[in-house]
């Protein structure tokens, strides 16, 4: 089965095929000048040879950046995001920095950079049996005895998500002549990556700009802990640990390189299925290892614990976050409890804000593919009266993330992510609005308001053009 | 000595290939749909069969199925176009009041749950999606979007007394699904596996214990169900009823079976072939029907001048048979129980 979300398993997106088989994605070649001869050899490999020499032809590659661009598929993909995203790769990258490190080849060591999210923090702890705290200790002893100079929690970039995630709503609340509302989330890839295959047109005006935790976090990492470290961006090597594959994808969007440090904000993306694989090939409970502290580069207020939640929604809270400050702002509402209807399904529901017998705010959370078609196709028939939704392509959200640790034994999915929800649940709350954010602001970003602010904390999405291609026919 | 089977009558409206035929409940009326882009709706004037209407509106390109509800009272099409459209019959007059959208391309097969419940599709993106109906047939829900198969998706059909959904596929098996109560969510109960190629289309016989498939391997398998704790002890895994393969019919068809129909009044059995010809199975007697059930051919004819693409027996009128062809006809047969 794939790893992907549901969002994404929808034919050309999720092919099973590796790219020399059916890939269609035309390749640029170099012309050969006519009246010369190929020439394959017993390895297989290409000769070309003419009246120039002989000359040995290298093998067309495709790029994961390719295959984001290409409406042919996604997921032959799939076959190349082994090879560029995984604990392979993470494995490899740690032992030739460390063999750097012992030959004080100073040219090419870097500095390795763990980001971890809560979700996965979580699903560690439930699979290990450890209190998230301990987890988190646990998981920084082991991420640095691999070679992790730091190990980060996403607290920071969750916090400014939900800020420039707030700011961005009342913006486009206020101006509905400029901006279509609802406002969709943007923190979930496989919902964009859908989108803007299928819908572009449609979709992309109404999803936030605002970046993901991960890619927050991916800037964070890159420009502002290599200011403070005084190194270059391309001296960090930062590995993300994430509830889900699809974030792979997002990592190896263009949009989130950065051409003039060339560099990636996350270089590789890891799963928490594949930390569980890395200390199962060892032979190695979570709990064997050195408890240490995670790091805290950003600020000198460190704050006491490394795992918190949002709100109640494990995908972020970021429908519940909106909501109360929006209520606040425009409404003069302060809301403390959110009472959620559902819909159709758990995995739709909805909360609103009446005022006077009228209803001010709508918001939803749609989580699981077949609730974003509901909603896709409530939008393209002018039927949605939502001013905000929480789409996430998962059901139940980020908990469930599809490279979360699968259950023991027969236990259903359902029941684990119910555990997950509840551990989620009993974790101190965090308030985005803090100290640390505000340094951040001030000392980073020039100000709330500022261009660095829309430049490295917004991001922007791109219709992919459907190929019309008429090969493919089968009755 | 007359054939078995007999042509009632040939209609030749459609241009291009005939795709599929639905009955309509009553049994008096049938649509048809095919290449041509059209929807003709066919009924019973005295004894002969005449188109009533053509709905050539409804889809940009080919329709490949066209299914009645068990109501009678909608009639939904599939298009390449990548879309279903629900068409409200008012009298006479059919009108497209729905479209749904959310295939990535061909929409290959539909069908109508018979409680009214649900209308399941399936499509080349190897996705079957299952629609909740609302109240009077306006609104369809997303109610889940199931990605078991790995290959393109030919058939669904649904069971004749419950709300399980069943599909065949290009992956060369057959799944079946039913509503997880807990959160209104779809599963993957049963994978049926045992054809060598493509499972074209699939039926089930009047109890819904029994399914028979055909397949581009050129046989047809019967599959009956075993409750859990059967007595012939047989296992069922996760307290689900078992389906096993209990007959492979082989050696009858030398190119592929298009389309397989399992006469809810008679027990017959109709295939649609690729060799142009049409073949009625009957069930013979045995001592073990249950778990060796045999069954014998019947009559075979030639029955169009290319591949037959469909079969239906008609659900009122015993022995009543239709026909759909790539040589643009469409044919009613009627079958002569033998002497």
């Amino acid at each position: 089965m794939s790893g992907f979300s549901g969002a994404l398993q929808l034919t050309n997106l999720d092919d099973f095929i590796t790219p020399s088989q059916e890939c269609i994605k035309p390749v640029e070649i170099k012309k050969s000048k006519t009246g010369s001869k190929i020439t394959i050899q017993e390895d297989g490999t290409y000769f070309e040879s003419n009246n120039m020499g002989t000359q040995k032809l290298e093998k067309v590659e495709i790029t994961l950046a390719d295959c984001l661009a290409c409406s042919g598929c996604i997921t032959s993909a799939e076959g190349v995001l082994i090879t560029q995203q995984s604990q392979e790769e993470v494995l490899r990258v740690l032992k030739e920095n460390s063999k750097a490190k012992e030959e004080n080849d100073e040219n090419n060591i870097k500095i390795i950079v763990f980001t971890i999210s809560q979700q996965s923090l979580l699903s560690l702890a439930k699979k290990f049996n450890l209190n998230p705290e301990q987890a988190t200790k646990h998981l920084s002893g082991y991420l640095k005895l691999l070679g992790g100079d730091y190990v980060l929690d996403t607290r920071i970039a969750d916090d400014l998500a939900l800020l420039e995630s707030r700011e961005e709503f009342l913006r486009r609340y206020r101006d509905q002549k400029s901006f279509k509302l609802p406002m969709l989330a943007s923190s979930c890839p496989g919902w964009v990556c859908y989108a803007e295959k299928t819908h572009g047109d449609l979709l992309i005006p109404y999803i936030s700009t605002t970046r993901s935790p991960q890619q927050i976090m991916g800037v964070l990492v890159k420009q502002f802990l290599a200011q403070k470290l005084n190194v270059s961006a391309e001296k960090i090597y930062h590995i993300t640990v994430m509830p889900c594959y699809d974030k792979k994808l997002e990592a190896s969007r263009e949009d989130f390189f950065n051409d003039v440090i060339e560099s990636r904000d996350v270089d590789c993306v890891i799963t928490s299925i594949e930390i569980e694989q890395m200390l199962a090939s060892e032979g190695k409970i979570l709990s064997e290892f050195e408890e240490k502290t995670f790091d805290w580069p950003w600020t000198c207020s460190q704050p006491e614990t490394f795992v918190w939640s949002h709100e109640s929604s494990g995908s972020g809270g970021y429908s519940d976050y909106i909501f109360k400050y929006a209520a606040k702002v425009l409404f003069n509402e302060n809301v403390t409890q959110l009472n959620y209807k559902n819909l159709r399904n758990p995995d739709f529901r909805e909360v609103i804000l009446e005022k006077d017998g009228a209803v001010v705010l709508r918001f939803a959370i749609a989580n699981g593919f077949r609730n974003i078609q509901n909603l896709v196709q409530k939008l393209k028939r002018g039927k949605s009266s939502y001013h905000y939704v929480e789409v996430m392509a998962c059901p139940s959200g980020c908990l469930n993330g599809g490279a979360q640790i699968r259950p023991e034994s027969n236990q259903p999915i359902r029941e684990l992510t119910e555990e997950l929800i509840k551990m989620y649940q009993n974790l101190p709350q965090a308030e985005p609005e803090n100290e640390n954010v505000k340094i951040i602001y001030d000392e980073f970003l020039g100000g709330n308001d500022s261009d660095k602010v829309q430049q490295l904390l917004h991001t922007s999405y791109h219709a992919v053009e459907k190929m019309s291609t008429a090969l493919n026919i089968k009755w | 000595m007359p054939q078995q089977l007999e042509v009632v009558q040939r209609l030749t409206a459609h241009k291009g290939k005939v795709w599929s035929a639905s009955w309509h409940p009553s049994g008096k009326m049938f649509a048809s749909c095919g290449e041509d882009k059209t929807i003709r709706i066919w009924s019973q004037d005295k004894n002969d069969w005449v188109m009533q209407t053509v709905l050539s509106d409804g889809h940009s390109r080919t329709i490949r199925d066209v299914a009645f509800s068990n109501c009678g009272m909608f009639l939904a099409s599939t298009s390449f176009d990548a879309t279903i459209s629900i068409w409200d019959k008012k009298g006479n007059e059919f009108e497209c009041n729905s479209t749904l959208e959310g295939h990535e391309n061909e929409v290959k097969s539909v069908a109508w749950s018979v409680t009214g419940n649900f209308l399941a599709t399936c499509s080349r993106d190897k996705s079957v999606w299952v629609w909740d109906i609302g109240a009077n047939c306006e609104e369809f829900d997303c109610a889940a979007v199931l990605n078991a198969h790995t290959q393109d998706v030919k058939k669904v059909i649904w069971h004749p007394h419950l709300d399980i959904l069943v599909s065949a596929s290009y992956d060369n098996s057959i799944k079946m699904y039913k509503e997880d109560s807990v959160d209104n969510d779809w599963i993957c109960t049963n994978t049926l596996q045992s054809h060598t190629s493509t499972v074209w289309s699939i039926s089930f016989d009047k109890t819904g214990n029994r399914l028979i498939s055909c397949s581009d391997d050129n046989t047809l398998k019967v599959w009956q169900k075993y409750d859990v704790n059967n007595e012939e002890g047989i296992v069922t895994p996760d307290n689900e009823p078992t389906w096993k393969c209990v007959c492979t019919l082989s050696g009858y068809h030398d190119r592929s079976i298009y389309d397989v129909s399992w006469c809810k009044l008679t027990g017959l059995i109709a295939t649609a072939c690729g060799d142009d010809n049409i073949r009625i199975f009957k069930e013979t007697e045995s001592s073990n029907k249950k778990n060796e059930p045999t069954f014998e051919l019947e009559t075979k004819i030639l029955a169009h001048k290319q591949d037959v693409n469909c079969v239906k027996w008609n659900p009122v009128i015993p022995g009543l048979l239709i026909s759909t062809s790539d040589d643009s006809d469409i044919k009613l047969w009627k079958f002569n129980v033998k002497k």
